[in-house]
């Protein structure tokens, strides 16, 4: 027999209300692609957020059970399918920690073009993630100008490895392809043009009244809770903590390209689209240098598909943070367990932590801000604890609802971006390789 | 060897384990269950080796092993411990390292392991709620992909 829905309204209420004891958040360790199945219910107080519960798993593909039955070499292009923007780390990872087991050594150059790619990937990752916080927060011309200039580097990416998002270059102990000849000139321009619209966006960041408004103050959280709760990556640094891996425990060529690792103490939002920004040109530099000083020799050494037994990790500093990759052999043809853990599964305590006391039109920007590999909002239910009150919004709608609390005039006029600072004037000509 | 190392090796010594170095900057230590929590605890407040990266479960036959990977600067660290497959209960390190909750629940759900004292850890955080009770945690040996498909009717998704 079906509840009646009123009664099964106040079931659900009543279970929200045990909620708020904090005592439920799952989250699922893959996270393929932007527009992604998640689910959060928040708990209200008026305006003011009580607790985040999100529901996550949907697109939990058994990786780490799949991988137990396939081979070696098979695997690494599996668990390169584990993101679909940050794709090449996780390659990376998972055969830096095959590499250690057997007793084979990278060539040097494979390891220059082995942070090459790296850094050009955190630069596509950087620049999708500074348009996306300019989508949230009513900026779309940010996000326009600033996919745009992402072609360029994801042209780069694929006329070295042939592909833009999933490359598929990396090979036990080497890459797969050598970097195209003449390019040296072509990938230093390019890089010095996205050094330039870098600074540039910085510019737009600090003048910007609607990006100001949206993201200073927002998001604050102490060090000492970053600390604890485990956090990486950009997370960790934009309250001042040198936690790099490149810095750390440097793999592929980061011991000999110079790094410069970015932090700040200003801890909110805004800090953080400084970071990312600054960590860009810092990447482009690196880039340019690896470029200029790439060592001749072999791209590869042929190993055997058996692998010695013994267990290693590995760790590797992906766009969004730190991401593990533990690996156990018992020298079969297939590992016995392989274990990967993803920087948002790192990140999300650490943005429960910052949506509490927030306000609900803070959420996409809040959320974005952790650079979590899921932008879709679609789906949200709300419950204001004052009014008994629930109602549910697209991503769109909740988008729209920030935008108009923070800019009230704007919900009248169609389009009100005040033009604080000029376009861009130099356009990249797009060509074909 | 650094300097948390030795302090952390003379330590294992006093507690009857010891410090087995794998590779350069990379040492594993087995600490038994009842003296784990203690353990993680001077090494995170006495040593300042703050950072969790996650942990590991593993499927040994008789036992379920437990990895916790450590990492300060230069240095990672394992700690491993075991629990018998038998009677899965693990005491949970939260209260020294808070981060360490999402992880704890990951491996109850693919492992079955119970953290005494973590308080969500009966919920689901990976696997789907209408999970049936009667299947084994998945990513133990014994339980095969093709068991969890058909025990949830997903014949018709196989190629």
């Amino acid at each position: 027999m079906s509840t009646p829905p009123n009664q099964q309204r106040r079931e659900e209420s009543a279970g929200l209300m045990e909620y708020s004891t904090e005592s439920l958040v799952p989250f699922g360790p893959i996270h393929p692609a932007l527009k992604e199945p998640e689910y959060f219910k928040l708990v209200l107080e008026g305006e003011r957020i009580v607790n985040v519960i999100p529901r996550i798993g949907y697109v939990h593909r058994g990786l780490e059970k799949a991988a137990e039955s396939r081979p070696w070499v098979q695997n690494m292009y599996m668990f390169e399918r584990t993101c679909g923007i940050c794709s090449f780390v996780h390659s990376l990872c998972y055969s830096q920690a095959v590499e250690e087991l057997t007793m084979y050594q990278v060539p040097r150059r494979a390891k220059y073009i082995r942070t090459i790619i790296a850094e050009m990937e955190r630069i596509h990752s950087h620049l999708l993630w500074v348009g996306l916080m300019g989508h949230w927060a009513g900026f779309d011309t940010l996000f326009m100008w600033v996919w745009n200039d992402r072609e360029v580097v994801l042209d780069l990416v694929e006329a070295i490895s042939g592909n833009r998002v999933h490359k598929s270059m990396n090979a036990f102990c080497g890459v797969r392809k050598d970097m195209p000849e003449n390019m040296e000139d072509r990938i230093i321009e390019r890089m010095k043009f996205l050094t330039d619209r870098a600074r540039y966006y910085r510019e737009v960041i600090d003048t910007e009244e609607t990006m100001l408004k949206r993201t200073e103050n927002i998001g604050r959280v102490s060090a000492d809770t970053v600390e604890k709760l485990c956090a990486v990556g950009p997370m960790a640094r934009y309250v001042g903590f040198k936690r790099d891996v490149r810095l750390n425990d440097p793999y592929a060529a980061y011991d000999e390209v110079p790094l410069d690792v970015i932090t700040t103490t200003q801890g909110d939002v805004h800090a953080l689209l400084r970071l990312r920004l600054d960590e860009l040109v810092a990447s482009a530099n690196m880039v340019a240098y690896a470029v200029k000083n790439l060592p001749d020799g072999p791209i590869r050494v042929k190993i055997p598909p058996i692998i010695p037994a013994g267990e290693h990790s590995s760790h590797c500093e992906a766009p969004r943070g730190e991401i593990f990759y533990f690996v156990k052999s018992s020298g079969g043809r297939t590992p016995d367990r392989v274990k990967s853990r993803q920087p948002t599964m790192a990140n999300l305590p650490t943005a429960l932590e910052l949506l509490k006391g927030q306000t609900l039109a803070d959420i996409p920007i809040v959320l974005t801000a952790i650079d979590p590999c899921f932008g879709c909002m679609d789906r949200m239910s709300f419950y204001d604890t004052e009014t008994n009150k629930r109602w549910t919004w697209s991503g769109e709608e909740l988008r729209q609802y920030g935008i108009n609390y923070y800019f009230p005039e704007r919900a009248k006029k169609k389009s009100g971006i005040k033009k604080a600072i000029g376009p861009p004037t130099n356009q990249y000509p797009r060509e074909e390789f | 060897m650094s300097e948390t190392l030795a302090q952390l090796g003379k330590y294992a010594e006093e507690v009857g384990t010891k410090v087995t170095p794998l590779r350069k900057n990379e040492s594993t230590i087995e600490v038994s269950q009842d003296r784990l929590k203690a353990f993680v605890a001077h090494l995170v407040n006495d040593l300042h080796v703050r950072h969790l990266m996650t942990i590991t479960g593993l499927d040994l036959g008789q036992n379920l092993g437990i990895i916790y990977h450590f990492s300060m600067e230069r240095d990672t660290i394992h700690v491993r411990t075991t629990v018998p497959k038998a009677k899965p209960e693990a005491v949970s390190i939260i209260d020294t390292v808070p981060g360490a909750i999402l992880y704890e629940m990951e491996l109850h759900d693919m492992f079955g392991i119970e953290f005494i004292g973590n308080p969500w850890k009966d919920q689901k955080l990976l696997l789907p709620e209408e999970w049936p009770a009667d299947l084994p945690p998945p990513l133990l040996k014994t339980t095969k992909a093709d068991q969890i498909r058909r025990r949830l009717g997903l014949e018709a998704a196989k190629p």
